[in-house]
């Protein structure tokens, strides 16, 4: 199957700056693919290059196949897009807002109702369809912006950090949306930088920071290999850490290692008996987590530094 | 020892932009950016419509009746007469002005709009001419509301004196390209929304006052008249007042041919300053 997605040492460079510097990753057709990385990893300036915004400096950008750089008309009809902030005309309403930008695709009368109904149904909005958009709550927005960003029948979805600012219940409506989409057969792009969206959501994806990709790959794959199945996390007094740290040391395996951040102590590949060991050791057991390993972790590994700042 | 001839770059044909040029032809989207523009503007029209219907009238009765009966013109008009013109061209002047700068700059840099359509086949050369129509569009809206108001008061003040008074309609929608495409230009340019107010009172401001709008400019030292005939402003009024009195001339032709001539770069060059704005 070919890439539907295709980036070779893609670039982009202002001035001096380089927001991207040479990445190289492909979309298989149908799949969720993810970009991981914190703020200024890249992940907006590789999106707006995709959606022929933002022309690249280096490198190759092929999406369905056609060049960024000649056929920005074809690929944008082909894309659905859903941006990190919300842009919808206020002064509208829900059915009219969609219409409006139905016609930037030339989908307009019949077709256009059908293609609204089904995107308002699906993204459970149909009795919203009369609402001034001031009167939707923040979830709302984004789901009739990706509802928005359905009117064309695109081949490809593509979110840019699509939960951002939602509340936990709107989050997991917005996901349970889109793993339906997923299922219907749209391949799916999104950036994000909180891990569980990605662990939740993403077939594949690719860790970003500072202009590069660090690796990708499924994400149990990439947990399997950058940080084991389990973690003991230990959020330790100073005085403390000098004589755990001596304590858990000949139980690291081969394989795993210790990290310090900040104050956060991360031990990777350790023999479960003692972890249950060291619980007792510490005074409070509430500043011990021994849980499963995660994104969070395996981004920690690659870079030395958390997602969030 | 082989020689390898040195490859030039093949050329680039950058998503449509024309050599030379630096920008797209602006295509048929161009209609469907005007279409959202007038679509979100009758949504509101019961309020949209009331101040360019009040502000012409207001003027006819301050300046006509008010100061006017002090003012005696030396040719034939009454001075309410004289000022028509001036009216039909000034009051339609703000609403493609405003549109182009706040308007414009609102749909740019705060409500996201112009980034909505980018993700849509439409390109950035599409998005700043359909704004232009539109601004140029209000001007015209304005434009018949105050020849209405006009031909309500040419019944006491005879203030439309001739049937070529239609043409004016096509000259103002010119006009109004011409000032949306130097309203859209600058506000390419402009970095925050404070600095549209300059636009306003450094350009706009002056030549509501002196390009013969509210009096002769024969009576004015020869370089006002030169500054005057600088302004597009001073052109369109010229070619109103002579459409609306009938006392035409074929040198009238001429004040067309400065507003076609400058229309073309004035366009021009807001689809291309906004294309490098909107394409980083």
């Amino acid at each position: 199957m070919t890439a539907i997605i295709e980036a070779h040492g893609l670039g982009k460079a202002y001035g001096d700056f380089e927001a991207v510097k040479g990445i190289d990753f492909h979309v298989e057709p149908g799949e969720f693919f993810g970009m991981l990385g914190p703020n200024g990893a890249g992940k907006t300036t590789t999106i707006r290059m995709i959606t022929c915004v933002t022309p690249p400096t280096a490198g190759r950008l092929l999406v369905d196949g056609l060049n960024v750089e000649q056929d920005d008309r074809q690929i944008k009809a082909r894309l659905g897009v859903v941006p990190q902030d919300d842009n919808l005309d206020e002064d509208l309403t829900v059915r009219r807002n969609l219409e409006i930008y139905a016609r930037y695709y030339d989908v307009t009368g019949s077709l256009a109702k059908e293609r609204i109904d089904e995107g308002l149904e699906l993204m459970q909005l149909a009795d919203k369809a009369g609402e001034q958009i001031h009167a939707l709550s923040g979830g709302m927005k984004r789901r009739l912006i990706v509802a928005r960003a359905l009117v064309n029948d695109p081949r490809i979805l593509i979110l840019d950090e699509p939960t951002t600012g939602l509340d936990p219940q709107a989050r997991h409506l917005v996901w349970r949306k889109l793993r339906l989409l997923r299922e219907r057969g749209v391949t799916i792009l999104l950036t994000t930088h909180y891990m569980d969206e990605a662990e939740q959501l993403c077939d594949r994806l690719v860790i970003m920071d500072e202009g590069v990709i660090l690796d990708g790959g499924r994400p149990r794959d990439l947990i399997a290999k950058y940080a084991g199945s389990e973690v003991l996390e230990l959020h330790l007094l100073p005085e403390e850490r000098a004589s755990i740290r001596a304590m858990i040391e000949p139980h690291v395996g081969e394989s795993g290692r210790i990290e310090q951040i900040e104050d956060v102590m991360y031990v990777y590949g350790l023999d479960p008996a003692v972890a249950a060991e060291v619980g007792a050791q510490v005074e409070d057991p509430y500043r011990v987590y021994h849980r499963r390993a995660n994104l969070e972790d395996v981004f920690l590994t690659l870079t030395g530094h958390g997602l969030t700042e | 020892m082989a020689i390898v001839a040195k490859q030039a770059d093949p050329p680039r044909r950058r998503n449509g932009e024309l050599p030379l040029l630096g920008v797209a032809m602006p295509g048929r989207r161009t209609y469907r950016v005007w279409q959202r523009n007038r679509d979100v503007f009758f949504q509101l029209w019961r309020t949209e419509l009331v101040p360019p219907l009040m502000e012409p009238i207001v003027m006819f009765l301050a300046l006509g009746l008010g100061l006017g009966t002090y003012v005696e013109l030396t040719g034939d008009l009454d001075y309410i007469q004289f000022l028509a013109p001036g009216v039909l061209v000034i009051f339609p002047m703000f609403a493609a002005t405003f549109e182009s700068l706040w308007g414009a700059y609102w749909r740019l840099e705060r409500s996201g709009t112009y980034a909505a359509i980018l993700a849509t086949p439409a390109r950035p050369e599409e998005i700043v001419a359909g704004d232009i129509l539109w601004a140029a569009t209000r001007m015209l809206i304005n434009s018949l509301l105050i020849l209405l108001v006009m031909a309500v008061l040419t019944a006491p003040w005879d203030l439309i004196q001739s049937p070529w008074v239609i043409l004016t309609i096509p000259v103002n929608l010119l006009a109004g390209v011409l000032f949306a495409s130097l309203g859209l230009a600058y506000t390419s340019k402009a970095k925050s929304i404070s600095q549209l107010s300059y636009f306003f009172s450094l350009f706009i401001m002056p030549m509501f006052w002196f390009s013969g709008a509210f009096f002769p400019l024969d009576g004015l030292p020869g370089w006002a008249e030169v500054l005057a005939w600088l302004t597009p402003v001073f052109h369109a009024v010229e070619l109103d007042r002579a459409l609306i009195t009938g006392d035409l001339a074929w040198s009238d032709l001429y004040h067309l041919g400065w507003i076609m001539v400058m229309v073309i770069p004035a366009f021009w060059f807001a689809l291309y300053s906004m294309r490098r704005r909107l394409v980083q």
